[in-house]
């Protein structure tokens, strides 16, 4: 009897060791260290475009940079007035989501006309809560092709909204290419005392049907964040276009099928599945001609 | 000289004995494990495989060309030596013609194993662009699966007639099938004239359709801009593979079936020395084409192409490639030399390494290719630029094998596979007996 309550009590604790293991395991599966998630935000306006904040999120996950994907980041205008949800945005599988200002008027700044967003992640099993704060303020660029000399410049100006010219700082122009854009003259060229640049465009730049689009550029300013505008012309030389697009070839789409192709192998095949045809009347020719 | 009697009842389908019985459900067991294998392969998706970025092309398409290549008997059997008038083929061409079907309808099945998408088959004929390659064979594989089909059927028709008097009192139900498979033949002058038209025709039409067969087969490769692939030799490299692989499984099968049925009367030596000629024939012809294919680049490699063919002469898959070259080609074709060699049991055991040596050749043409890509892929697991079959592979590549076999099998159970109406002209039977018989 004593030998029964012996192997009972050693079960009975045998047991209560496996469910102690296990909600121990358990408390630790909850008690797992979150990845702590690092935001970074950039405000570019396109003037007389869109102004959208391109936004990245990334982790360090067991000693590499990963990109974090598929997470919900909220946008929020902080000024005097409280906190505004501008709205959301996601990442993609680079970790990069991009936030479209819809308004921009609507936004609010503060006195010394600085406009304050709060970039916000909430968090979520994997992730911790992370935030990015970016100020910046409203300027004006603008920008045309002037010709002089018979030598086309661009011509750039900086001012802040009230029209009073920004100057020493860099700005830099660039031709739009398919991969990415082709650089004129400096990287920086400073803006004098009237905020204005005076760039020579070089000559035989190619573009399609002679379409040139120049960018007018100042990166990642600590005050004002990117911007960019857009200068269009038509003084590149046009491209020959070579492309067989809409030719007919061997690797085009079925509706452009060489001609040769369509006759030679449907020969073969349409003098071949009628052999097949004879053939197979045959049978019924033999099944008939019994006696 | 056997009389008639004798004749049928040496010829005339019999019932499995036990040993058939045993292959026969031994074969029925592969294919239901591959089977599962295959549903598992469906539901999960090729992850099951060991195919990846670089191998993507693994046994399944390797197993397909084998087949594609064995189909080709038939081209070389039964329409080359018909229209060369080579006599001594008569108790081989139903084999031929038996394995020409197995093999094209494996190889039909075989590339749908292959799709991880099985479902969005339809979508190769809808969407198909006369450009490619596999549009090509798409068209082609069912072609020649008919032309095989009647084939076998035309030829078939006098036996069937015979089969359908000689099973009438033992096996009523059999002969009725036999009967209307027979589509009434009486042996009608009329019905013989266009039985021996249609023969014709269908020989004269498979040497085009069979050639078309194994160069788009060697096309969908030496179109693909691939070390390795990216030759004009391929075309007759392939075929002359496919003859070899072909003849290797007919002397193989042949024997077999000569010893099951104990036909050594009508598949005499003097068929397997004939054979054994034609076999180091081919072994010879497909020598020179690799020859072709390996040496003559070697001299004059790129970069990547030295890299191609030191993995295969001295690399990871040297071995293999020795083993295919010398054992599964070259010193069949040195035996097939001497007449010893071309006794049926040496030729047996030479006819199952060519067939064996023929399936892996597939593999090394296949896969070193695709583990050397002009520029490497980034981003993948070093376990990705190796290849080797998974289990799932394995299981569902065997079963192919043995539906072929179990094809073959089940044809040489219910078909005389050796044509009784032929056969008894050659032997010059009495005239009333080939009447009796309806000849």
């Amino acid at each position: 009897m004593r030998g029964q309550n012996n192997i009972r009590s050693f079960f009975i604790s045998l047991l209560s060791l496996l469910i102690l293991g296990l909600s121990v395991q358990d408390i630790q599966a909850q008690e797992v260290k979150k990845n702590k998630l690092r935001l970074n935000a950039q405000y570019v306006k396109i003037s007389n475009g869109q102004s959208y904040f391109d936004i990245k999120a990334s982790a360090r996950v067991e000693k590499k940079n990963v990109a974090v994907s598929g997470i919900e980041i909220n946008v929020y205008n902080t000024s005097e007035e409280g906190q505004i949800e501008l709205g959301k945005t996601a990442t993609n599988h680079n970790g990069k989501g991009k936030f479209i200002l819809k308004d921009f008027n609507a936004l609010k700044s503060d006195t010394a006309g600085v406009f304050n967003v709060l970039i916000s992640f909430k968090g979520n099993e994997m992730f911790s809560r992370a935030k990015r704060n970016i100020s910046f303020k409203n300027v004006n660029l603008s920008a045309e092709m002037v010709v002089k000399d018979s030598i086309n410049y661009i011509e750039a100006r900086l001012t802040d909204m009230d029209e009073n010219p920004i100057a020493e700082l860099p700005l830099k122009i660039e031709v739009q290419r398919l991969i990415r854009n082709y650089l004129l003259g400096d990287e920086f060229n400073m803006t004098d005392d009237n905020g204005t640049i005076f760039v020579p465009i070089e000559e035989q730049l190619p573009g399609v049907d002679g379409k040139l689009i120049f960018e007018v550029v100042l990166d990642e300013n600590d005050d004002f964040g990117t911007v960019k505008t857009l200068v269009e012309s038509d003084i590149g030389i046009p491209i020959v276009d070579e492309s067989t697009f809409d030719k007919r070839t061997m690797w085009s789409t079925r509706d452009k099928t060489p001609i040769f192709l369509l006759i030679f192998p449907n020969i073969l095949i349409i003098g071949t599945l009628g052999l097949i045809l004879y053939l197979i009347i045959n049978l019924f020719r033999i099944s008939k001609a019994k006696s | 000289m056997k009389n008639y009697d004798t004749l049928l009842k040496d010829l005339a389908p019999r019932k499995f004995n036990k040993k058939g019985v045993i292959w026969t459900s031994f074969l029925v067991i592969v294919i239901i494990i591959g089977a599962i294998a295959y549903i598992d392969q469906v539901r999960q998706g090729q992850i099951v495989t060991n195919m990846r970025d670089y191998a993507l092309w693994g046994i399944y398409i390797s197993n397909f060309v084998f087949f594609v290549a064995t189909s080709f008997v038939g081209a070389v059997i039964v329409s080359f030596l018909r229209l060369t008038k080579n006599e001594w083929r008569t108790p081989l061409v139903r084999i031929a013609e038996i394995i020409t079907l197995a093999s094209i309808t494996m190889a039909g099945i075989t590339i749908m194993l292959d799709m991880a998408r099985p479902d969005r088959l339809l979508n190769l004929f809808i969407h198909a662009r006369l450009q490619s390659p596999i549009t090509w064979d798409v068209i082609i594989i069912p072609t020649f699966l008919i032309i095989s089909l009647l084939l076998l059927y035309f030829p078939l028709l006098p036996d069937l007639a015979i089969l359908k008097d000689y099973f009438k009192k033992t096996k009523p139900g059999l002969s009725k099938i036999y009967g209307k498979l027979s589509l009434n033949w009486t042996g009608t002058e009329k019905q013989k004239a266009l039985q021996t038209k249609s023969i014709k025709i269908i020989a004269i039409l498979l040497i085009p359709v069979g050639l078309i067969l194994q160069t788009v087969d060697a096309w969908l490769f030496s179109t693909t801009y691939r070390i390795g692939w990216d030759s004009t030799n391929m075309g007759g490299y392939f075929i002359s593979g496919a003859i070899v692989a072909g003849v290797g499984a007919l002397i193989t099968v042949v024997y077999v079936i000569r010893k099951v049925y104990k036909l050594e009367n009508y598949i005499t030596e003097f068929h397997f020395d004939k054979l054994g000629k034609l076999l180091a024939l081919a072994c010879l012809i497909y020598l020179y084409f690799n020859m072709n294919e390996y040496l003559i680049p070697s001299y004059t490699p790129s970069k990547g192409e030295a890299i191609h063919l030191n993995t295969l002469f001295t690399g990871s898959y040297a071995g293999l490639f020795w083993l295919v070259t010398v054992v599964g080609l070259i010193i069949p074709a040195i035996a097939m030399f001497f007449k010893k060699g071309r006794k049926p049991y040496p030729m047996f055991i030479f006819g199952l390494i060519v067939v064996i040596g023929s399936w892996w050749k597939r593999f090394i043409i296949i896969t070193p290719t695709l583990l050397h890509p002009f520029l490497p892929i980034e981003g993948v697991p070093e376990s990705w630029r190796h290849y080797f079959p998974s289990l799932h592979e394995w299981l569902i590549t065997i079963a192919t094998l043995a539906m072929a076999l179990l094809i073959i099998t089940l044809l040489v159970r219910y078909l005389p596979v050796i044509p009784i109406q032929r056969t008894a002209e050659e032997k010059n039977l009495s005239k009333n007996d080939l009447k009796e018989a309806n000849l």
